[in-house]
């Protein structure tokens, strides 16, 4: 398929009708000369009328092929190999798969509206369906026969996922690839799905639609459950205009073990005190026949945890030297009153570690990989594969190809030219839910200043923050190559696109920098740390994601399995509605990045094809031509 | 101290182009030549007396001149002027190709013109002086004739002639040849745009009766040059036949057709004793003048 570069240089093309409209209009006649000595010019070699039409036509013929010749090379044709082009358009109906929309009837008429926002897709428009919960999906790629998207849709079905606009508008502004776009957001509009300061990016060209599923019905939930050794407290909502008696069940190891009766007024929660669980693992459910039902129980585990050590790799390992942030951030007590066990190693030298050696740091921070050789960086990326979390600082200390390698390949990282003017820029949650982030109010980090910054990006990595420069600031990548990988594994990384060490941003002078570290560090240990409790959304690979009381084996040593509980978010529950312009509001409008990188992406490929070139020889070639034929035709 | 007519200057056509009407034309060419002719070698001039001749049988007894008779005892007869000169014919073709024209005159109204001098001049010299215009046909006659008036005449049968079609010199040629009674002259006036195998046979005829030819190959100087620049579609004045040429591709062909017509008129018509004189019509009137002139010496 044919691209342009510069497309808007084919209206040049209608130059092409310049010397058509001059032969048709504008054309001089032949001299016409009444002559005596006519029947002397029959024995001459004379020009006969059809022969001297043709060669005007063909003469014409040249030149308006020059001039289309011209036009096009000026719009810098390549060969796509694509099944699409970057100049047709593309439509995404982004489809709310929620728990709140599994209410009775709700996911229905969401159908109904996805539906007809396919139909209603301007005309030429591709069409993609992405399904959306706590993750995304793309349930149909962006194809011209329709009938595919709505088959995606006609199969999608309400899940117990929490509403996360920011994954869907995020998988939509994916499948745009630089086109024309419009993204349609079928939902429920519930406002718990944007977090405080939660942000989504879409490119400022993109014109984003909201499809109206409507209030959910009346619905009672468990929204929480706490255990002390002598009681269970359960807390119920009710999502409705009328006050609701609930009656409240609680099961410890699958026995009934106790009930309890409230009444809750409209809107409103009630805390339920139920009798000492002796047992393993909890269910408190409330009846409620008419709402969201998957919300109706709640599991809890009676457990505790402990905090993980952490290992900082630097040039040399000394970390009075290096390091001197990071490991004064780690030692310091954080808001859970514990502190980490920071230690030190070279990167030269940890290449000669043995690879059991580091499995006891569930988290390994990179700030340098100078001297990490062949050894050390598959042990970091074995490490990750295997459960363990990597922060990386891409600061000055990395070097990017061996970054990528020690990542497995999974981030590509490119630094700043020595040349590359030094720019002031802030951090900004795109994901203010993230663990990593949503202790953090609006602005905490908009308060730090990068003035350098490393580009990085990667095909199994989301952006959890931006610069306010639009490039990508903390990236989350799957170590592996994919989310199913990740799933499987549990390896992943954090790459922050600056370093660590106040070098180039002053990131360790403010007060955010110690929290940061912290919430990053345990959510990359969170794999050995082995939480109690899950969302549906957070699950680990080794734990089902669907509501219950499940059994987990330990990641590696032996002893005997844990239990995990894994709940619906309860923010699922809460009736709270966004307007239009509230959703459209915490939608940031960035720079067309993505088209940038496609245009980017075009012109490499033109580069490579050259095609203007043949099209300007080709253009000469019908001059000389037309040259030939004028001079005879005269 | 005189001067040779090709020495003075001519009138240029241009010039006569402008003059309003045809009498006027001629006299001014006529009157302008003859006064630049001091001791004219011509005879026949005069209306005087021109010579005296011996009787011989045959001739016309009126003319004998009695008072000779008594004095000598010999008849003699008396030349007048009139009696002396010729009767000339001029013929002019008024075919649609004489339509032609790149300057001031067309080959037609320079035919005329050329045709009204030579009438004119043929006048002042006694001469009887008839017309006859053709195309394929003949189209207008005026028998010769050097009566007083006649002149006038002349000059308005020539004045309303049209332009005519297609040419067909032969039929014409033979049809005055065959009407001719009397030895005289014959002037014919064309672009001789015809096949010259017929027109050559037409005016051998005229020689064959015994009557003396000059022929005035009248050209316009663009057929002569062919000058055309750019493509050019030309359409024949007669048959509307239309030809598109580029005219420096077909230059050198035309050229060598239209030598080889005229040389083929010169040597030919040459050959039989028929003056023949290639004329532009940029070129002045009187070297026409001249070279009738020049004929009619040779007929007298």
């Amino acid at each position: 398929m044919i691209a342009f570069l510069s497309p808007l240089f084919l209206a040049g093309a209608l130059a092409a009708a310049i010397p058509i409209v001059l032969h048709l209009f504008r054309r001089e006649p032949d001299a016409r000369v009444k002559f005596a000595a006519v029947s002397l010019l029959r024995r001459a070699p004379v020009e006969h009328a059809t022969r001297r039409r043709v060669q005007q036509l063909l003469l014409l013929a040249l030149r308006v092929s020059a001039l289309l010749l011209l036009a096009l090379a000026f719009a810098r044709p390549l060969l796509t190999s694509g099944a699409v082009s970057a100049s047709s358009g593309v439509t995404v109906v982004a489809l709310d798969t929620s728990l709140s929309l599994s209410a009775p009837g709700q996911f229905a008429r969401a159908q109904q509206l996805g539906r007809d926002a396919i139909r209603r897709a301007p005309a030429g428009d591709l069409v993609g369906v992405v399904t959306f919960a706590d993750a995304a999906e793309v349930a149909a790629a962006p194809a011209a026969d329709r009938a595919l998207a709505t088959s995606a849709v006609d199969a999608a079905s309400a899940g117990v996922g929490a509403t996360r606009y920011r994954a869907a508008l995020d998988a939509a502004a994916g499948m745009l690839e630089g086109r024309r776009a419009s993204i349609v957001v079928v939902t429920d509009l519930q406002r718990s799905g944007w977090n405080e300061g939660d942000r989504a990016s879409l490119p400022e060209s993109v014109r984003l639609e909201l499809a109206d599923v409507g209030e959910p019905p009346p619905n009672l939930a468990v929204t929480s459950v706490r255990a002390s050794p002598d009681r269970i407290v359960a807390t119920v909502r009710n999502a409705g205009p009328e006050p609701r008696d609930a009656r409240v069940r609680l099961d410890v190891d699958g026995r009934a073990a106790g009930e309890a009766a409230a009444t809750i007024g409209p809107h409103q929660s009630a805390e339920v005190t139920l009798g000492g669980a002796r047992g393993a693992s909890a269910a408190v459910s409330v009846e409620d026949r008419e709402g969201i039902q998957a919300d109706n129980v709640r599991y809890a585990v009676l457990d505790n945890a402990r905090l993980p050590a952490i290992l900082v790799v630097t040039a040399s390992g000394d970390l009075s030297r290096e390091g001197f942030y990071v490991r004064h951030a780690l030692t310091a007590a954080g808001a859970d009153g514990a502190a980490y066990q920071v230690e030190g190693v070279g990167a030269a030298q940890l290449s000669t570690w043995a690879p059991a050696r580091i499995d006891r740091y569930p988290v390994v921070i990179v700030l340098s990989t100078s001297g990490l050789e062949r050894g050390g960086r598959a042990l970091l990326g074995a490490h990750a594969r295997q459960g363990g979390g990597v922060l990386l600082a891409a600061g000055p200390g990395v070097d990017p190809g061996v970054a990528a390698d020690a990542l497995a390949g999974a981030i590509s990282i490119a630094m700043p030219a020595a040349a590359d003017r030094e720019r002031d820029r802030a951090l900004a949650p795109a994901d203010a839910r993230h663990p990593v982030l949503r202790r953090f109010g609006p602005g905490t980090l908009g308060l730090v200043t990068f003035r350098r910054i490393a580009t990085v990006h990667g095909a199994a990595c989301s952006p959890l923050a931006r610069f306010t420069t639009g490039e990508a600031a903390l990236v989350e990548c799957a170590i592996g190559g994919d989310a199913e990988a990740l799933r499987e594994s549990g390896g992943r990384a954090l790459v922050i696109a600056s370093d660590l060490d106040n070098a180039w941003n002053d990131f360790p002078l403010h007060t955010a920098f110690v929290p940061f570290l912290h919430e990053a560090v345990r959510y990359l240990a969170g794999e050995r740390t082995r939480a109690q409790e899950y969302l549906v959304g957070g699950v680990p690979p080794d734990v089902p994601g669907r509501p219950g009381v499940a059994e987990r084996m330990p990641s590696a040593g032996g002893g005997a399995p844990s239990l995990v509980a894994v709940n619906v978010d309860p923010a699922e529950s809460d009736s709270a509605r966004l307007t239009a312009d509230e959703f459209q509001a915490a939608v940031t409008r960035v720079d067309d990045v993505t088209r940038g990188e496609a245009a980017v992406g075009l012109r490499e490929q033109e580069d490579r094809q050259h095609l203007w070139q043949y099209l300007i020889v080709m253009m000469i070639a019908m001059l000389v031509l037309e040259s030939f034929v004028g001079a005879r035709t005269a | 101290m005189s001067t040779s007519p090709r020495e003075r200057p001519f009138l240029d056509p241009a010039v006569v182009a402008r003059l309003s009407t045809l009498e006027l034309k001629a006299r001014t060419i006529v009157e302008g030549f003859l006064s630049g002719l001091h001791r004219s070698p011509f005879k026949g001039f005069s209306v005087e007396f021109a010579e005296y001749r011996q009787y011989m049988p045959g001739d016309d007894l009126s003319t004998i001149d009695w008072k000779v008779y008594a004095r000598s005892d010999r008849h003699y007869i008396k030349k007048f002027e009139e009696e002396t000169n010729l009767d000339c014919h001029i013929m002019l073709d008024v075919s649609g190709s004489m339509g032609y024209g790149s300057r001031e005159m067309t080959k037609h109204e320079y035919g005329a013109c050329l045709a009204a001098s030579l009438g004119y001049l043929m006048t002042r010299q006694r001469d009887a002086v008839g017309l006859t215009a053709f195309d394929e046909r003949i189209v207008a006659m005026v028998p010769a004739s050097a009566r007083p008036g006649h002149l006038r005449a002349l000059l308005v049968a020539l004045d309303r002639l049209p332009l005519g079609r297609e040419t067909n010199l032969a039929k014409p040629l033979h049809q005055l040849a065959e009407s001719l009674s009397k030895r005289g002259m014959v002037v014919l006036i064309s672009d001789l745009l015809d096949d010259p195998d017929r027109v050559i046979r037409g005016l051998k005829h005229f020689q064959f009766r015994g009557t003396d030819v000059v022929v005035f190959h009248l050209l316009d100087p663009d057929e002569i040059d062919f000058p055309f620049e750019r493509a050019t579609r030309f359409e024949d004045l007669e048959t509307s036949e239309e030809v598109t040429a580029v005219p420096p591709v077909v230059r050198p062909h035309y050229l060598a057709a239209m030598k080889g017509l005229i040389d083929r008129y010169k040597r030919d018509l040459g050959a039989c004793g028929i003056d023949y004189h290639l004329l532009s019509t940029a070129e002045p009137l009187e070297m026409a003048l001249l070279a009738y002139l020049s004929t009619r010496a040779r007929a007298l």
